[in-house]
């Protein structure tokens, strides 16, 4: 009986081993990358019949924990602040964080809540591309939402040690978003935006403590 | 027309040309910027990260149609109108009778 057991155990490590996708770099283990760099960067991108408008964020917090070999066990956060929000147009600015818009002061962060990792796909030892489904939250309301992602891992080295101690996680990651799935109306500044805004995260992550 | 209006159209047409020729020079933008958008060059750590160029902010004033150039010809067309009837001597007016 143990004999069988034992089997199962192992065939089903085995299996789970034969699965997981991850990196294969000089780490191991659960790691956790801090993304609070003033270098990160999310992007808004959004037309209107005017012109187009680029929206970046610089306050990027947050953090992501994962098992360097098994990707789909990442978990984490992403989070903004509206305030932080610019588009290079200081009133469409103030337009955009008012109680017409994105309503800072009663939802003040937009966040990415990561739920689940799929459609793996590995493009070398450190780089990994996959469909991160998250809850995207912004004017209060919250979305399920997929995100294209891809990860490269960097193990310390004398490069990365120019950015940041530790070993470094590259995100890069785009997803649409519905502006009246979020209850946002399309107008700022009496400009109708289009109602899809894409979103572009640019990120690095430390696992140094 | 007299002369004084003769002056006063030239000249709204003059001031009116350059705002739009300072517009155009500006880069032709619809709406005024406090600022733009810079593409930075991407580093070889960047690179490897297998990230996308950024953007990085620099505050700059860029003169756009929308309001400056379009607010300042407005204003210069208006002034020109009240000017024009203003300089309609009575001679014109008798003229124009």
């Amino acid at each position: 009986m143990n004999k069988v057991i034992k089997s199962i155990v192992l065939l089903l490590l085995a299996v789970s081993v034969t699965f997981a996708q991850g990196f294969k770099v000089k780490a191991s283990g659960e790691q956790t990358f801090n993304f609070e760099d003033k270098r990160n960067q999310v992007k808004f991108f959004s037309t209107t019949p005017l012109e187009d408008i680029t929206g970046i964020s610089n306050a990027v917090k947050g953090k992501v924990t994962l098992n360097v070999s098994d990707i789909k066990t990442m978990k984490g956060s992403i989070i903004i602040p509206v305030s932080s929000i610019k588009t290079a147009i200081d009133l469409r600015d103030e337009h955009l964080r008012s109680e017409n818009w994105l309503d800072a002061e009663n939802y003040p962060e937009i966040s990415f809540v990561i739920k689940s990792v799929g459609d793996v796909k590995v493009s070398a030892d450190n780089k990994l591309e996959a469909k991160i489904t998250g809850d995207f939250t912004v004017h209060g309301v919250t979305k399920e939402t997929v995100a294209d992602v891809s990860l490269t891992y960097l193990d310390a080295s004398e490069q990365t040690k120019q950015y940041a101690p530790g070993d470094l996680l590259g995100v890069q990651a785009k997803f649409n978003i519905t502006l009246s799935d979020f209850e946002v109306e399309n107008m700022v500044v009496g400009q109708k935006v289009s109602e899809s805004i894409e979103i572009t995260a640019t990120l690095r992550g430390s696992n140094a403590k | 027309m007299n002369t004084k209006q003769k002056y006063v159209v030239i000249i709204a047409l003059v001031l009116i040309a350059a705002a739009l020729i300072l517009w155009l020079v500006s880069g032709g933008e619809i709406l005024s910027k406090d600022g733009v958008w810079v593409e930075k060059e991407m580093t070889e750590l960047d690179k490897a990260l297998g990230l996308e160029p950024q953007k990085e902010y620099q505050a700059k004033f860029i003169l756009g149609l929308l309001p400056h150039t379009a607010v300042f010809s407005g204003i210069v067309a208006g002034l020109s109108i009240i000017l024009f009837f203003i300089f309609k001597t009575k001679k014109t007016r008798e003229k124009n009778e």
